[in-house]
C-alpha cells in the first residue's frame, strides 16, 4: 500500500534567510518541511467578521502562499467592532477589502487578495485554484455544496461560526487524508567490541525521533447534519452528544430562513424565532426541545471576541495541519461554549 | 428579558468598560490578549513589558510588524491596538514588573491582573504582589502546541507558589567535564568554556578534567586522596582557563589541543582508565592531523535550512578557528579587563558555542548536530506558534469575566488553602536584626521560644544574635520558611524591604494570620503578646519552655534578578510594633528566660537536605 504523500506545492524548494529568521520559531516546532507545504498553499477564506479574521491572521502569519478573503457585505459599526483589521473609518466598504491593508502587514510574505463577490455566485471552478477553502457566514446549502465538490478534489473544507458565547469548527480531509506523526526513536544497544553494557541500552533516545506515515477518512458535512437520530444506536449515544450540535442545526435554520444570523438590535424579536426554530428543528430530528433549554437563547447573540479567538486558534491550526499534512487533525467537530470553558471534538456521520 | 450590548449582557458590558486591568507581558500572549481584552469592552488597560521587538517574535506577535524590530513591545502594543480601537485608554511600561516602582498600592489599582509572561521569578513576584494587594490574578503560560490558564484568588484558590514548580534540569560536573554522554553535556561544556576563557569565570563552570570525580578511582580512599591533592595542587599549580588562554594570545590551535578541546586534556582524561571500563573512550583530536585527512564530503546544502547542516569535523575545526579570532578582536575592542556574555543571537558567540560542542561530541563518539539544533539546546528557545497564544488569551479573557462576577467556583483551579503568609515590610533588612525578626516580628503569628536559624546548612544561635538579616542574603522578595518542630504546620514567609516605614517602626505585617495554631501544650498564661493582629490572642509562653514549640528557619533563597533596588513601600493594615516599653515584661522576661536556655537548643534543629 504505496502511501502518496503529496509534494510539497512551493515553486521552489528554499527557504530564504528572510523566512527562516522569522518563521524560526514554528519551524523549530513543526519541521522545515511542513514550513515548505504551508508556502506552497493557497486558502480561500469566507467571511471577514470576528472568526474570520482570527483565521486569517493565523493563516497569513503561519506563511501560507496566499490567502484570498471574501465576502460581499459592507462595514457596519457592529461589524467593524468584532474584528481588528478594519480601520474605524471604513463604514460602507466591503468588509474583505477594508481588511486587505493590515492583513498584508501581518506577513508581506503572503499574497493576501480580496474578493467582493458573493460566495453564492461563484462557479465550480472558482473553488478548485485552493488547496483549502475556510467557510464563515455561510448557509448550509452553500456549505453542502462547495464541500461536495472539493472533497472529490482533494481540496481540503472547513467550516466555522461563532454565535454568541458559542462557536464550532468542522472539517472534510477527504476519503484519504495522509499525514504524518513525530514519535520518539527506541535505541537500541550496540555490540560494539569496545563498549560496556551501554546505560542507555533499548531506551527510548530524546533526542532523536521518526516520521509516522497515517491515514484517515472524513465523512462530507451532509452526512454529518443528516445524522439519523431515531434509531436505537443514535438515540443511546445522545447522552454523550455535545448539545453545541443541536445549536448549530437551530442556528444555520435561523440563518436559512432569516437570511442573518440573531442580532442584538432585534433580540426581543430574534429570541422569540430562534426558540420557535429550536422547536420545530427538534421535532424534526425526532428529539426533544429539552436538550436546548431556553437560557441558550441570550448567549447566542453577536461574536464573542475570546470565542472567536479560541475557535479561530483551533480552526487555524487545523488548516495549518492539513496543509503541512502532519500532525493527526480533530475528526470532525469541534466544540466550543465560552460559558463553560469546555471544549470538545467529536466525530458525527457515517463511521 | 436581558438588554444586550453586543454579545454582552447589559450590566457585564457597562462593568466591563468602568474596570482597569494590568496586562504583565507584551509577547506572545500578551498581543493575543490585548486584542481580546479591547474587543471585548474593556476600556481601561494597562501593559508593562521590559523587552524590545526582534524579527523571531514576528511569526506570532502580531501587533508587531518588521519595521518595528528593536522598539519597546509595551509601547509598539499600545500603538497598534489604538489603531483599531482608539477609544481604548492604554497605558504603556517599558520597564520590569519587578521594580520597586510597581509597589502594592500600584497593584491595587486594578481590579484584575493578567500574567502574560515567560519567566518564573516574574511570576513568582506578580504572585506575591497581588497577594498583598488581594487582587485577583490570572496565570498563564505556553510552549509550542501545549497551553494553561489558572485563576489565583486570595483566600478562595491556591495561589502560583501552593505547588512546587519543577526547577531546570542541572547536570553533574563530573559527566560535564569527564563522561559525557549526550549531545546537551557537551553543548553545556561548550558554554561553560565560552566564559572561562571569554566571559566571567564562575568556579560552578570548570572545564577541566575532574580528577575528584568518585568514579575514577579504584577504591573510595583513592577518591579523597585525590581530592585532596587537588585542592592543594589547585592552588599552586593550576592556572585559570582564561589566564593560561590570554597567555597563548587566545591562539586558537592551541587552545585546539590543549583545553579537553581536545588533545590534551583529553588524554588526561584517558588516563583515568577506569571511567572507560565500561564506556567507550574518548579520542582526541589534533589540529594537524585533521587538517592532513582529506577533506571530508561536507553534506550537501540540499533542500534544508543553512544552519541545519551538520559539518564535519574540519567543518567544525574551521569555525572553531573562526569564532576565536572574532570573540578575541570583540574581546580587545572592550579594553582591559572586559568580558563577553554569551548571547544565543550573537553569531561568533553561537559559532563558538556550536564548533566547540560538536568538536566534543565528536571526541566521545556521539553524532555531531547542526547550529540549529544546537542554538535550540544552547540557547533553551521554546518553540512558538501564533495559535496556541490566541486560545489561551481567549481562554483567559472569558477566566476573567467570570473573576469579575466573582465566580470563582466557576474557574478553573482548585479551593486550597493558600501556602502563603505575609510579613509585610521589613524596614531595612540591612537593619533589622535576626533576633528582632525572630522574636519580635514573628511572634505575631507563632509562639517563639527558642528558635534557631538554618542558614544554607549552617545552625546559627538566634538569641542575642545581632546579626542583620541581610548579612544572611536575605533581602526584598527573599522568602522564608517557618516550621514548627512537629512539622504541624508551615509558615512562609514573604519578606518585602521598605524604606518608607514610620519612624520606630521596624517592620509591618500584612495578611492574615493563619487558621491554624500551632500546637502548643502549654495553658494560656499572662498578657496576649500578640501585636494586633485580628485573630485571637496566640498562647503565650509558659515557664515550661517546651521544647516542641522550637522553629526552624529557613532561608530560600529565590532567583532573583541582578537589578533590583531595595526599595518597596507597602500599605498594609496599620500594625506597628510596638515600642519595647509598651511590651514590658513580658518581652524582657521571656527574653530572659530565653537566654538561660542551654546552647544545645541547637539539637532539636531539623535537619534539612
Amino acid at each position: 500500500l504505496a502511501l502518496a504523500l503529496s509534494r510539497p506545492r512551493g515553486e521552489d524548494n528554499i527557504i530564504s534567510e528572510e523566512e527562516a529568521a522569522q518563521y524560526d520559531r514554528q519551524i523549530r516546532l513543526w519541521g522545515l518541511d511542513a514550513q515548505k507545504r504551508l508556502r506552497g498553499s493557497r486558502v480561500l477564506l469566507v467571511g471577514l467578521r470576528g472568526l474570520g479574521a482570527e483565521v486569517a491572521k493565523n493563516l497569513i502569519l503561519a506563511g501560507v502562499k496566499g490567502l484570498t478573503l471574501l465576502d460581499h457585505e459592507q462595514v457596519t459599526e457592529e461589524s467593524r467592532r468584532a474584528q481588528f483589521l478594519i480601520p474605524v473609518d471604513a463604514d460602507g466598504q466591503n468588509q474583505a477589502q477594508a481588511s486587505l491593508e493590515r492583513a498584508q502587514l501581518l506577513n508581506p510574505m503572503v499574497e493576501v487578495k480580496v474578493d467582493t463577490d458573493a460566495v453564492e455566485s461563484k462557479p465550480d471552478d472558482f473553488f478548485f485554484q485552493f488547496d483549502a477553502v475556510c467557510l464563515t457566514r455561510c448557509s448550509k446549502d452553500l456549505m453542502v455544496r462547495v464541500d461536495q465538490l472539493c472533497a472529490s478534489r482533494n481540496i481540503k473544507v472547513f467550516c466555522g461560526d461563532v454565535y454568541g458565547y458559542h462557536g464550532y469548527m468542522f472539517s472534510d480531509l477527504g476519503q484519504e487524508h495522509h499525514y504524518v506523526e513525530e514519535k520518539p526513536k527506541v535505541v537500541k544497544g550496540s555490540n560494539e567490541a569496545n563498549d560496556g553494557p551501554e546505560a542507555k541500552k533499548g531506551k527510548v533516545d530524546p533526542n532523536e525521533t521518526t516520521m509516522v506515515k497515517k491515514t484517515i477518512s472524513f465523512c462530507s458535512l451532509k452526512e454529518a447534519l443528516e445524522v439519523d437520530w431515531t434509531n436505537e444506536k443514535a438515540k443511546s449515544s445522545l447522552k454523550r452528544t455535545p448539545a453545541d450540535y443541536f445549536l448549530l442545526q437551530v442556528l444555520l435554520k435561523f440563518r436559512t430562513d432569516k437570511g442573518r444570523d440573531p442580532q442584538p438590535d432585534s433580540f426581543a424579536e430574534d429570541s422569540q424565532l430562534f426558540l420557535q426554530i429550536r422547536d420545530d428543528v427538534l421535532e424534526t430530528m425526532g428529539l426533544s426541545s429539552e436538550l436546548l433549554p431556553n437560557t441558550f437563547v441570550s448567549y447566542c447573540f453577536s461574536e464573542m471576541a475570546p470565542v472567536c479567538a479560541v475557535v479561530g486558534g483551533v480552526l487555524g491550526q487545523e488548516l495549518v495541519k492539513a496543509l503541512s499534512q502532519r500532525d493527526a487533525p480533530h475528526r470532525n467537530f469541534f466544540f466550543f461554549d465560552g460559558l463553560k470553558g469546555s471544549g470538545v471534538v467529536d466525530y458525527f456521520g457515517s463511521k | 428579558m436581558a438588554q444586550l450590548v453586543g454579545p454582552l449582557r447589559k450590566e457585564l458590558a457597562d462593568s466591563l468598560s468602568s474596570c482597569r486591568v494590568l496586562v504583565v507581558g507584551a509577547g506572545g500572549i500578551g498581543c493575543e490578549l490585548l486584542k481580546n481584552l479591547v474587543l471585548t469592552g474593556f476600556k481601561n488597560i494597562e501593559v508593562i513589558d521590559l523587552d524590545t521587538i526582534d524579527v523571531s517574535n514576528l511569526n506570532r506577535q502580531f501587533l508587531f510588524q518588521k519595521k518595528h524590530v528593536g522598539k519597546s513591545k509595551a509601547q509598539v502594543a499600545k500603538e497598534s491596538v489604538l489603531r483599531f480601537c482608539p477609544s481604548a485608554n492604554i497605558t504603556a511600561y517599558h520597564d520590569s514588573i519587578m521594580n520597586p516602582d510597581y509597589n502594592v498600592e500600584f497593584f491595587r489599582n486594578f481590579q484584575l491582573v493578567m500574567n502574560a509572561l515567560d519567566n518564573r521569578a516574574a511570576r513568582n513576584h506578580v504572585n506575591r504582589m497581588c497577594l498583598a494587594a488581594d487582587i485577583p490574578l490570572i496565570e498563564s503560560g505556553t510552549a509550542g502546541y501545549l497551553g494553561q490558564v489558572t485563576v489565583i484568588k486570595k483566600g478562595q484558590t491556591e495561589c502560583y507558589e501552593c505547588q512546587p514548580k519543577p526547577t531546570q534540569k542541572t547536570f553533574p560536573g563530573c559527566t560535564i567535564r569527564n563522561t559525557p554522554s549526550e549531545p546537551i553535556h557537551c553543548i553545556v561544556w561548550a558554554k561553560y568554556l565560552f566564559n572561562q576563557l571569554f566571559g566571567e569565570e564562575d568556579a560552578d563552570q570548570e572545564v577541566s578534567p575532574d580528577t575528584a570525580d568518585p568514579e575514577v578511582a579504584w577504591n573510595p580512599a583513592d577518591a579523597a586522596a585525590r581530592a585532596t591533592a587537588s585542592n592543594k595542587d589547585g592552588d599552586i599549580k593550576r592556572v585559570s582557563t582564561k589566564e593560561w588562554a590570554r597567555s597563548t594570545g587566545y591562539d586558537p590551535v592551541k587552545l585546539f589541543n590543549k583545553v579537553q578541546l581536545f588533545k590534551d586534556d583529553i588524554m588526561y582524561l584517558l588516563t583515568m582508565d577506569k571511567l572507560w571500563k565500561k564506556r567507550k573512550a574518548p579520542l582526541p583530536l589534533d589540529w594537524t592531523e585533521i587538517h592532513q585527512l582529506e577533506s571530508s564530503q561536507e553534506e550537501a546544502f540540499g533542500t534544508g535550512l543553512k544552519d541545519q547542516q551538520v559539518l564535519g569535523v574540519q567543518g567544525y575545526a574551521q569555525l572553531f578557528h573562526r569564532s576565536v579570532e572574532t570573540l578575541r578582536s570583540q574581546l580587545i575592542e572592550k579594553g582591559e579587563g572586559a568580558e563577553l556574555v554569551w548571547d544565543k543571537d550573537d553569531p561568533p558567540a553561537m559559532d563558538f558555542v556550536t564548533a566547540a560542542a560538536n568538536l566534543r561530541m565528536n571526541v566521545f563518539s556521539m553524532n555531531m548536530k547542526s547550529r540549529f539544533d544546537v542554538k535550540s539546546m544552547a540557547g533553551n528557545i521554546i518553540p512558538a506558534i501564533a495559535t496556541t497564544n490566541a486560545v489561551i488569551a481567549g481562554l483567559i479573557v472569558l477566566e476573567a469575566l467570570k473573576t469579575l462576577n466573582s465566580d470563582f467556583d466557576q474557574c478553573r483551579t482548585v479551593n486550597l488553602q493558600c501556602c502563603s503568609f505575609h510579613v509585610g515590610v521589613i524596614g531595612l533588612v540591612q537593619i533589622l536584626t535576626l533576633a528582632v525578626f525572630a522574636f519580635d516580628c514573628l511572634r505575631n503569628v507563632f509562639p517563639v521560644i527558642g528558635p534557631s536559624v538554618q542558614v544554607s546548612m549552617k545552625t546559627t544561635s538566634v538569641s542575642n544574635n545581632n546579626k542583620f538579616l541581610s548579612d544572611f542574603g536575605i533581602r526584598n522578595g527573599s522568602r522564608l520558611q517557618a516550621d514548627d518542630f512537629l512539622q504541624d504546620y508551615t509558615l512562609l514567609v514573604n519578606l518585602i524591604h521598605s524604606e518608607e516605614l514610620e519612624k520606630d517602626v521596624e517592620f509591618e505585617v500584612v495578611g492574615d494570620a493563619p487558621d491554624k495554631a500551632p500546637v502548643s501544650s502549654v495553658p494560656e498564661e499572662g498578657k496576649n503578646i500578640a501585636n494586633g493582629n485580628k485573630d485571637s490572642a496566640q498562647p503565650s509562653t509558659s515557664s515550661k519552655a517546651a521544647a516542641e514549640d522550637d522553629d526552624v528557619l529557613i532561608v530560600d533563597s529565590d532567583e532573583e534578578p541582578s537589578s533590583s533596588t531595595m526599595e518597596t513601600s507597602l500599605e498594609s493594615s496599620n500594625r506597628k510594633r510596638k515600642h519595647h516599653d509598651a511590651d514590658t515584661d513580658d518581652a524582657a522576661s521571656k527574653r530572659k528566660r530565653l537566654d538561660q536556655q542551654p546552647a544545645d537548643d541547637d539539637e532539636d534543629i531539623i535537619a534539612l537536605d
